[in-house]
């Protein structure tokens, strides 16, 4: 039983899945390429201004071993980080360096044929760096972020408490509310740049003790889905919520704002909240966390700068802890 | 209110700041009538923790009278008196109901910064930077106390604050090192460090039936408060003697059975591997100096038990994992969970098994915590634990 629930979580269940990460396969060979050639302008830059076309000379070598450095600090970045966007920017960037150079290098005496030659190769490079840059920030965002936690109480409790839309911007600190009619919910966020953006959403899987699933309707301003999956913990009367929230289906390209939202430390914020709220029937502030901003750990003036506080009409009773 | 606040590496000063508010539904707040300075607050003054704000309000050992209460607090009562464990814990929680309170789940609103240094979260605290949830200490008039409807002990009248008040911290941290070493008639422990927290767990382990009790440290005074008010048997002076040479004739050549270090990060020594720790530690290429936690593991006994109640930062160097293995040590440790041994302890107190007040050794003034910590950090006036009152 245990195992058929399990199974039911996992992401790349029922053809459901949205689309992967890329492969970082295209990317980690770009920066093993720039480990290569970042080497060779280092330890051959004489040979190397011969092959392109430039005669070899103390300033050519010198330029040539700056870009090599540069080509190696790159090539190090895009292979520590394969799946992220920003090392591959940099990357481009570095193209259009290499190709003033190169016109730079036009202009003094060299050979012409090689230094076209060489041109051409490193627009082509440029080519594949902007494709693959762009196609690692384009997947980042419409990614599914998945997070779980472990909550002390049992799958119905933490299952009837989220299936309670009502309920989510308790601990959901972007929603400013959601009301259900029937089979749809109407929600409200705050985006990060003010203002608010409303949305349609509707039950698409509602497996009480098990399973939620829910889906934005068609012509909302955004296309949102998102479920969560309630699990016993085995051995003991315990719940594993997984949630997985997915911002532009149906090919609509999420802002950035909106992307922001659904980002993982979001999601994972937002779930260790709904912890709190369960077990301990709100969310703990302290001195310093009650402001956006940092503050010391003292209190504040009254009415100073608190975050709204929630409170959930009933809380859970605050069950003794052991009693040793 | 007043209330002493941190303003910079090794610079405390007393400060007016707003009263404290209640913010959540289980909270109180207190009105201080005694706390103190803990050896673990000098490591904050010296600037050895991360995550320190200026006008962080310090102190994590308090006790006083419950003056409000929020609207989910149902079994404290405004007047009641109480003591207020130093770890912030919810009790709901699955590491509450183990009994693990400092690493309970949810009373660390900071959480992902520890996360990110140690793995996982550990608990919150008062006034030990934004790393335990940024809440304000007690070394203030009054204190807002999260989840007050489980934490904080209420305690009889007929105990004074001096012989209650260390049940917040340093008492149980103490018989939690002398609990962890398993202690028989039979066995020999070793305590490295005799300030206050040292003092409790060699008091700790002669309560819990230990026979021979040898005490480390260099200040004269502190070693001599060990053998005269706690109850060690034997004294070794770092400076004098080499401290494995002396344990092996104390042990006829076994080693202690257990070993409680009491010291930290900031511990002292002498020697190249002293000037090694201190070096690295002032550029930040470690967090720590377990100079003492190494001691205390290359001279245990095979198979024996070393328990570590010194605080440690990060992350350290020339650990001795090759003796702990080879020669099978347990290694015990936690930041103490204080709830789990506040009640059994108040009724030893109650009985007159261990008069906590042995290690008091200065009355201050709250505006006088600054010349306490002074006082207290440079070992003036053979200092050991400084009440202050507001």
């Amino acid at each position: 039983m245990a195992s058929t629930d399990r199974a039911s979580t996992s992401a790349s269940q029922g053809g459901r899945s949205a689309p992967d990460n890329p492969e970082p396969r295209l990317a980690r060979g770009l920066g093993w390429f720039s480990l290569a050639l970042g080497v060779t302008e280092l330890a051959a830059p004489r040979a190397l201004a011969r092959v392109i076309g430039v005669e070899p000379s103390g300033r050519s070598s010198t330029v040539l071993r700056l870009l090599g450095a540069r080509e190696l600090l790159t090539g190090l970045g895009v292979l520590a980080q394969p799946r992220r966007a920003p090392p591959l920017w940099l990357r481009v960037a570095g193209d259009a360096v290499d190709l003033a150079a190169l016109g730079m290098a036009a202009r003094s005496r060299s050979s012409t044929a090689r230094l076209v030659g060489a041109a051409l190769a490193v627009a082509g490079v440029t080519a594949i760096d902007l494709w693959a840059a762009r196609r690692a920030g384009q997947a980042r965002s419409t990614a599914p972020v998945t997070y779980a936690v472990t909550v002390n109480k049992t799958p119905e409790q933490t299952y009837a408490f989220w299936r309670k839309l009502s309920q989510l911007p308790l601990f959901m600190d972007y929603l400013e509310s959601v009301t259900e009619h029937g089979d749809t919910s109407h929600w409200v966020a705050r985006l990060p740049t003010g203002g608010t953006v409303e949305w349609d959403a509707k039950l698409t899987q509602d497996r009480p003790g098990k399973l939620i699933a829910w889906q934005s309707v068609a012509g909302s301003p955004i296309a949102t889905r998102g479920r969560v999956t309630f699990t016993k913990t085995p051995g003991r009367d315990m719940t594993e919520v997984r949630v997985e929230l997915q911002l532009g289906i149906a090919g609509s390209a999420p802002s950035a704002a909106l992307a922001k939202l659904f980002a993982k430390p979001e999601v994972k914020g937002d779930l260790r909240r709904f912890k709190e709220v369960i077990e301990t029937g709100e969310v703990l502030y302290s001195d310093a966390s009650q402001h956006a901003l940092p503050h010391p750990a003292q209190p504040s003036e009254p009415g100073e700068g608190a975050r709204p506080q929630v409170f959930i009409p009933t809380p859970p009773t605050a069950e003794k802890g052991v009693t040793r | 209110m007043r209330a002493n606040c941190w303003m910079g590496k090794r610079h405390v000063s007393i400060e007016h700041v707003p009263d404290p508010q209640i913010i959540n539904a289980r909270d109180a707040i207190v009105k201080v009538t005694a706390t103190t300075i803990c050896g673990s607050d000098l490591h904050l003054y010296n600037g050895f923790v991360p995550a320190m704000q200026k006008g962080d309000i310090l102190g994590h050992e308090f006790m006083g009278e419950v003056v409000e209460l929020g609207k989910g607090v149902k079994n404290l009562k405004v007047g009641d008196r109480v003591v207020v464990p130093f770890a912030i814990a919810c009790g709901n929680c699955e590491s509450c109901q183990l009994g693990n309170f400092s690493v309970c789940e949810n009373g660390n609103p900071n959480g992902w910064l520890p996360e990110k240094l140690m793995g996982h979260a550990t608990c919150g605290a008062f006034g030990y930077s934004h790393l335990t949830g940024g809440f304000a200490g007690g070394q203030a008039e009054y204190v807002r106390v999260p989840f007050a409807d489980f934490g904080p002990l209420k305690v009889p009248e007929a105990l004074t604050d001096e012989q209650v008040l260390f049940l917040s911290d340093i008492f149980p941290t103490g018989y939690m090192g002398a609990e962890f070493c398993e202690i028989t008639p039979r066995k020999v422990i070793a305590v490295w460090g005799c300030g206050p927290v040292g003092q409790f767990a060699i008091a700790s382990a002669k309560l819990l039936g230990a026979e021979r009790v040898i005490a480390i440290d260099h200040l004269p005074y502190r070693l001599a408060w060990a053998i005269e008010k706690a109850g060690a048997t034997d004294a070794i002076n770092y400076e004098e003697q080499d401290v494995k040479e002396a344990l092996d004739e104390l042990t006829a050549g076994r080693g202690p059975d257990a070993c409680i270090e009491a010291v930290g990060l900031e511990a002292e020594g002498h020697g190249l591997q002293f000037a090694y720790d201190r070096v690295k530690q002032a550029l930040g290429l470690e967090m720590d100096r377990p100079i003492a936690v190494r001691e205390a593991i290359l001279n245990c006994r095979g198979g024996g038990i070393v328990s570590i109640l010194g605080v440690f930062a990060g992350f350290d160097d020339k650990f001795p994992l090759g003796a702990l293995m080879n020669r099978g040590i347990t290694l015990k440790t936690a930041q103490c969970p204080v709830q789990r041994y506040m009640k059994p302890l108040l009724g030893r107190i109650e009985r007159g098994e261990i008069d906590p007040s042995f290690v008091v050794s200065h009355h201050l003034n709250l505006d006088q915590t600054p010349e306490g910590y002074d006082l207290f950090v440079h070992r003036q006036d053979d200092v050991m634990k400084i009440i202050l009152r507001p």
